[in-house]
């Protein structure tokens, strides 16, 4: 029997909205635009990860030189809170609205460009010729497993400085000029400083990351990242090490759910002695902390291995813009060397350009607090690693994160949880 | 007059036709705007969740049918036995409280006292306040340094791990949430207590019943369809409860993911780059279920209680 007419006039409005909207949804499957080969012109927009806040006249004064030197070309610059930043680039990847120039870091890039949607520099003679004018370490730090090539002109490096408390350490019965450099060193403090007359004092917030497990010279992953390897005998002595603390109370009573906003907070009120952290929390200090600040402390990263850790700040292109030849050229406008150490020289970052760091700015001490972090920092980055595997998405992350809470608590021992967590996320990572 | 006078005999069916066709279409033309806006943001993402749900699509992938594999998955999956736990918990606890605790104070302030309005809205206050900083403020006040406990040591006893041990944590979010309840339902039970007739107490009154004989047999009774109404509104939010315990207990879900509820599994699994869109849009069907059949509990429990 053929539908009646009122039926017809009943389900039409509804099934034009569905399809409508069907159309909407399917949005980031469109081929790109114009080639990468070709003069920079047409609008491109440029998207930062929570920057306009403190480097907006920095950023402002970028796109009017770049503009300037290539009138065809309108650049829209567009800034995203740290929050949520994942988040935000799935919705426009999604919808299709990924902007041209993107700042990403690997782990970020890692899905975006498996999906297709980012250039691959390597590939794209455009990109690739600037190649040379970066850091092998850092241009290589942009390359992705299993997809053969750098899908990000490398831009700033960062490698955080462990601040503590002189005066928790002078309490504690500790040398405040002789900070922790080792874990072994580090552990050792911790138990002090939670044995100490008059109350316990927690030396750290937080449990074991990922990085923490590179640092003691865990391997992380197999060579080709399709395993996860922290469940090693190292992983579990260290994870063994910090049930201890976590005993003694050695880390704060809230370390298995704090996040690092919350730790920072902590350490910020003194209720925690050691912190990771970076150069741009100087300023934090000196206006919120003042007391904190007298007594501030700032020393590496406890490190087992003589590699530090290295954060990866990276722009992408969108593989699918409509003018790809100026997003290129804004990308590596916004990382040649000029102006990357225009900005290293705004805040605490470093550039990632050949002989940018060989410059006394980065290897001369001037006296300041923020000179002393930055020539620590940059020999640091001499060696560095970026320890958190691109590969390694945030719900691994939770996995990891709450079996070593499982073990800590002692509901699990740990080589049972590292065991748990490796295989829980190995699953994850077949599936993605 | 004359036109339709003139008009042949042959003619009138076909615009009776016509008539009748506007009369069915007007109406649905009236509506259409409305019915593009819940086909927009009702009909649309319902009917692709479900369709999701049968894939394995991930944020960027649009992802294969995989059948039944996800479902299959959701009942191997430790932590979604853990986060239903949490949320079946939070509609046992919550529930009763939100039901009778937003009645007695709403009893407290209904009567026109001088000075009864500054309460009334003092009480309504947590509902107005955004979720978040009141969250923000319980959590500095449940800190293993904060107020209560700072209270707590004034008085000699030891520091209450209210933010660090998984159930004190629940517990809390729980107190949170019917503390944030309180002032909305209390207007509710307002608006339903004006409309109880004042003769039925004065005839109470007059056959000696007292504050609690008149408030069981004649304030109750004539509530029953608010408290019914309470009981399915605070249920439905409390096993979809998000944003308190997601900031109370941070985004890994309490100490090693034992404070998860279903809907905090859901955002885990299903956002950011590598969200696992198919599987999360299994356990949000596993939610819906769930929360239509609680919502059959409880018209059933009504229905039975009205018949009995």
């Amino acid at each position: 029997m053929p539908p009646s007419r009122s039926a017809a006039v009943v389900t039409a409005p509804l099934l034009a909205s569905v399809l409508l909207l069907s159309a909407c949804g399917s949005g980031g499957d469109g081929g790109g635009g114009g080639g990468a080969d070709g003069k920079p012109e047409g609008s491109i927009t440029f998207q930062t990860w929570n920057l306009r806040s403190n480097f907006k006249g920095y950023f402002d004064g970028l796109v009017r030189d770049f503009e300037k030197a290539n009138p065809g070309v309108k650049v829209r610059w567009l800034d995203q809170p740290a929050e949520n930043y994942a988040e935000k680039l799935s919705a426009d990847a999604g919808a299709g609205t990924l902007p041209d120039v993107v700042n990403v870091s690997p782990d970020l890039s890692y899905p975006l460009a498996k999906a297709g949607l980012l250039m691959n520099l390597d590939k794209e003679k455009a990109a690739a010729r600037f190649k040379d004018e970066y850091t092998p370490e850092a241009w290589q730090g942009n390359t992705l497993p299993g997809l053969d090539g750098s899908y990000a002109f490398p831009w700033y490096l960062n490698t955080g400085p462990l601040f503590y408390n002189k005066s928790l350490f002078r309490q504690a019965g500790l040398d405040p000029e002789k900070p922790p450099k080792s874990y072994d060193e580090l552990f050792t403090a911790a138990r002090a400083m939670a044995g100490k007359p008059g109350g316990r004092t927690a030396t750290l917030a937080g449990t074991p990351s990922i990085e923490d497990f590179g640092r003691y010279g865990v391997k992380l992953m197999n060579e080709d990242a399709t395993r996860f390897t922290y469940n090693e005998p190292e992983g579990v002595e260290l994870l063994t090490r910090y049930k201890e603390l976590y005993d003694r109370g050695a880390l704060d009573a809230q370390a298995l759910t704090n996040t690092p906003e919350k730790s920072g907070q902590k350490f910020l009120e003194q209720k925690v002695a050691m912190n990771p952290g970076s150069a741009h929390d100087l300023g934090t200090f000196k206006k919120n902390a003042p007391a904190l600040y007298r007594n501030l402390g700032i020393t590496d990263a406890p490190n087992n291995n003589g590699k530090p850790n290295m954060y990866v700040m990276g722009l992408a292109v969108n593989a699918r813009g409509k003018h790809k030849a100026a997003a290129v050229a804004f990308a590596h406008f916004v990382t040649d060397r000029r102006n990357q150490e225009a900005f290293a020289h705004q805040v605490a970052v470093f550039p990632s350009t050949k002989g940018s760091l060989d410059d006394p700015y980065w290897t001369k001490d001037d006296g300041t607090d923020e000179g002393r972090v930055r020539v620590a920092s940059a020999k640091m980055l001499k060696g560095a690693v970026n320890y958190t595997p691109v590969v390694m998405s945030d719900e691994m992350k939770v996995v990891l994160k709450n079996e070593v809470a499982k073990a800590l608590q002692g509901k699990k021992s740990p080589k049972e949880a590292l065991d748990d967590a490796a295989a829980q996320s190995d699953k994850l990572l077949k599936r993605s | 007059m004359q036109r339709a006078a003139g008009r042949t005999p042959e003619r009138r069916p076909a615009r009776a036709g016509r008539v009748r066709t506007h009369r069915a279409a007007s109406p649905w033309l009236f509506l259409l705007p409305g019915l593009g806006v819940v086909a927009a943001f009702v009909l649309y993402p319902f009917l692709s969740t479900v369709h999701k749900a049968f894939t394995d699509a991930r944020t960027l992938t649009p992802g294969t049918w995989v059948g039944l594999r996800n479902f299959r998955e959701m009942l191997d999956d430790e932590q979604f036995w853990v986060a239903l736990r949490n949320s079946v918990l939070y509609v046992v606890a919550v529930v009763p409280l939100t039901v009778l605790l937003p009645l007695l104070l709403a009893l407290l302030v209904h009567k026109k006292l001088p000075g009864v309005t500054f309460f009334r809205s003092a009480f309504y206050t947590p509902v107005v306040a955004s979720v978040v900083v009141v969250s923000l403020i319980w959590g500095w006040m449940l800190d293993d340094r904060g107020l209560v406990n700072g209270i707590l040591r004034f008085l000699g006893a030891g520091p209450v791990a209210f933010l660090g041990d998984q159930w004190l944590l629940l517990l809390s979010a729980m107190a949170l949430t019917v503390w944030r309840g309180l002032g909305y339902y209390m207007i509710i039970y307002l608006a339903a207590l004006a409309n109880v007739p004042r003769e039925l107490h004065e005839a109470a009154a007059v056959d000696g019943a007292g504050p609690l004989r008149r408030f069981a047999s004649v304030t109750v009774p004539a509530l029953r369809s608010t408290m019914v109404l309470v009981g399915a509104l605070s249920s439905v939010a409390a096993f979809k409860v998000f944003s308190e315990v997601y900031l109370l207990a941070g985004p890994t879900g309490g100490p090693a993911g034992q404070d998860t509820t279903l809907v905090m599994l859901v955002q885990r699994t299903g956002t950011g780059l590598n969200g696992r869109v198919g599987y999360a849009s299994a356990l949000s069907l596993a939610v819906f279920v769930l929360t239509l059949l609680l919502m059959l509990l409880v018209l059933r429990a009504d229905r039975k209680e009205a018949d009995g």
